[in-house]
């Protein structure tokens, strides 16, 4: 699994975005920062609360410039119809088609041809500045990886818990 | 038009599970009982004094197998109700891991996933009917399974005495020893084919119900034989020497 400091592996894939088959690549993403979540499957009982999740939280991630990204090894045309069965996801889900980029980002459970549970948040530049992998009965935190991003964006010393608006570093070195 | 009667259907496989017992039980009543009946007409010379030990040794066999039976399905029963009873409740704990390993049952069965998905949905608007098609479908777990202890134990009972009449009929019908013997051995051999015939050939779809019935015969007096034969051979250590 790629970790921070890592150069993002660019891609260039077929994707169902606002309902349309269409094509994305990481060069072609205009915003600050990128969050790329691999999940499992489409039509399955464990990822569709996370692919909501990022959904109702899209205002949110767009206020920090910042674009989601969700990627499985499903196919474009089920991505569409995954998205329909959910009430439709404002943001692009891209079909990974035999799991190549999730090998490329390390994430790629090998015996079920599956990409497992993981979250990479890509600065400007793209590079990997955070990474997260969860096991298949945990579902991943939304409000979690906003919080992480808006830390990233802060571009200083976040402590434990920290939140929008809270103290920077331990000033006086004291915990 | 033809209707599926499931209930009817259900009452049919639960009767078709029973056949073991069956089968089992006149195997069983037959060769014992032969075996007695050839054993003892050998070693003790009044007739009726065979016919009361083979009788003896019905009975107790009968009412051994049939509790035998019992107990066994009683036990397996209750040992695979604690153990269902314990999966369902660690599957109430984390139920969408349980319509994920239905869903992965299903389209490995040939369903697409997406029509498994909908499959599963479908079911989970009820738990019960979510959790006992997960059991039937995971862990080939159904009513069937657990089958009924009094039902098994009485019928092990019963095909155990009817299979023991078959060699005792003929012996207690004919007054020679040697002849009534001879004509058990020989209703022993015919009932054992039949047995075979009826449920491994016919009942089963077999293409040669004969082949099958002869197989059942072979296998069934040749684990006689083998006994009988190491029985000769054990046969010098219980001896005494005399002087």
């Amino acid at each position: 699994m790629l970790k921070p400091g890592d150069a993002a592996p660019p891609f260039d894939l077929p994707c169902v975005f606002d309902d349309k088959l269409s094509h994305l690549s990481l060069d072609g993403i205009r915003s600050e920062m990128v969050v790329l979540f691999f999940y499992p499957r489409d039509f399955s009982f464990i990822c569709p609360t996370e692919v909501v999740g990022f959904h109702k939280a899209r205002a949110a991630f767009k206020a920090e410039h910042t674009s989601i990204i969700g990627i499985s090894v499903d196919h474009a045309e089920t991505h569409r119809r995954w998205a329909h069965e959910l009430g439709g996801i404002s943001y692009p889900l891209l079909a990974d088609d035999g799991g190549k980029l999730a090998r490329a980002y390390g994430v790629l459970d090998e015996n079920e041809n599956v990409a497992m549970r993981a979250t990479f948040i890509l600065d400007s530049k793209r590079t990997i500045v955070y990474t997260v992998a969860s096991p298949i009965n945990v579902g991943r935190s939304v409000s979690e990886t906003l919080r992480v991003v808006r830390a990233l964006r802060s571009g200083k010393l976040c402590p434990a818990d920290w939140e929008p608006g809270g103290d920077f570093g331990p000033p006086d070195g004291k915990y | 038009m033809a209707v599926l009667r499931p209930a009817e259907q259900r009452r049919t496989f639960e009767r078709l599970a029973n056949i073991r017992e069956i089968v089992f039980g006149v195997q069983d009543g037959v060769l014992t009982t032969a075996g007695v009946l050839a054993g003892l007409s050998g070693a003790v010379p009044v007739r009726s004094q065979v016919i009361l030990a083979a009788l003896a040794s019905t009975v107790a066999g009968a009412l051994s197998m049939g509790a035998g039976a019992y107990l066994g399905t009683h036990a397996e029963s209750a040992v695979l109700r604690n153990e269902l009873d314990r999966v369902r409740r660690e599957s109430e704990g984390q139920r969408y891991m349980v319509q994920e390993s239905l869903l992965g049952a299903l389209a490995r069965e040939g369903l697409s996933r997406e029509a498994g998905y909908r499959v599963v949905k479908l079911l989970s608007s009820s738990p019960n009917v979510l959790y006992a098609t997960a059991e039937e479908k995971l862990y080939g777990l159904s009513g069937a399974t657990f089958g009924n202890a009094m039902v098994d134990g009485m019928l092990m009972g019963v095909a155990f005495l009817a299979g023991a009449l078959v060699p005792l009929l003929p012996f207690v019908l004919i007054a020679s020893v040697r002849t009534g013997l001879i004509a058990g051995m020989g209703t022993t051999a015919l009932v054992l084919f039949a047995v075979g015939y009826i449920f491994e050939g016919r009942l089963s779809g077999e293409r040669y119900p004969a082949l099958a019935g002869l197989r059942f015969l072979a296998i069934a007096l040749g684990a006689a034989a083998i006994g009988y034969m190491i029985g000769l051979l054990i046969a010098p250590i219980g001896t005494v020497p005399a002087g």
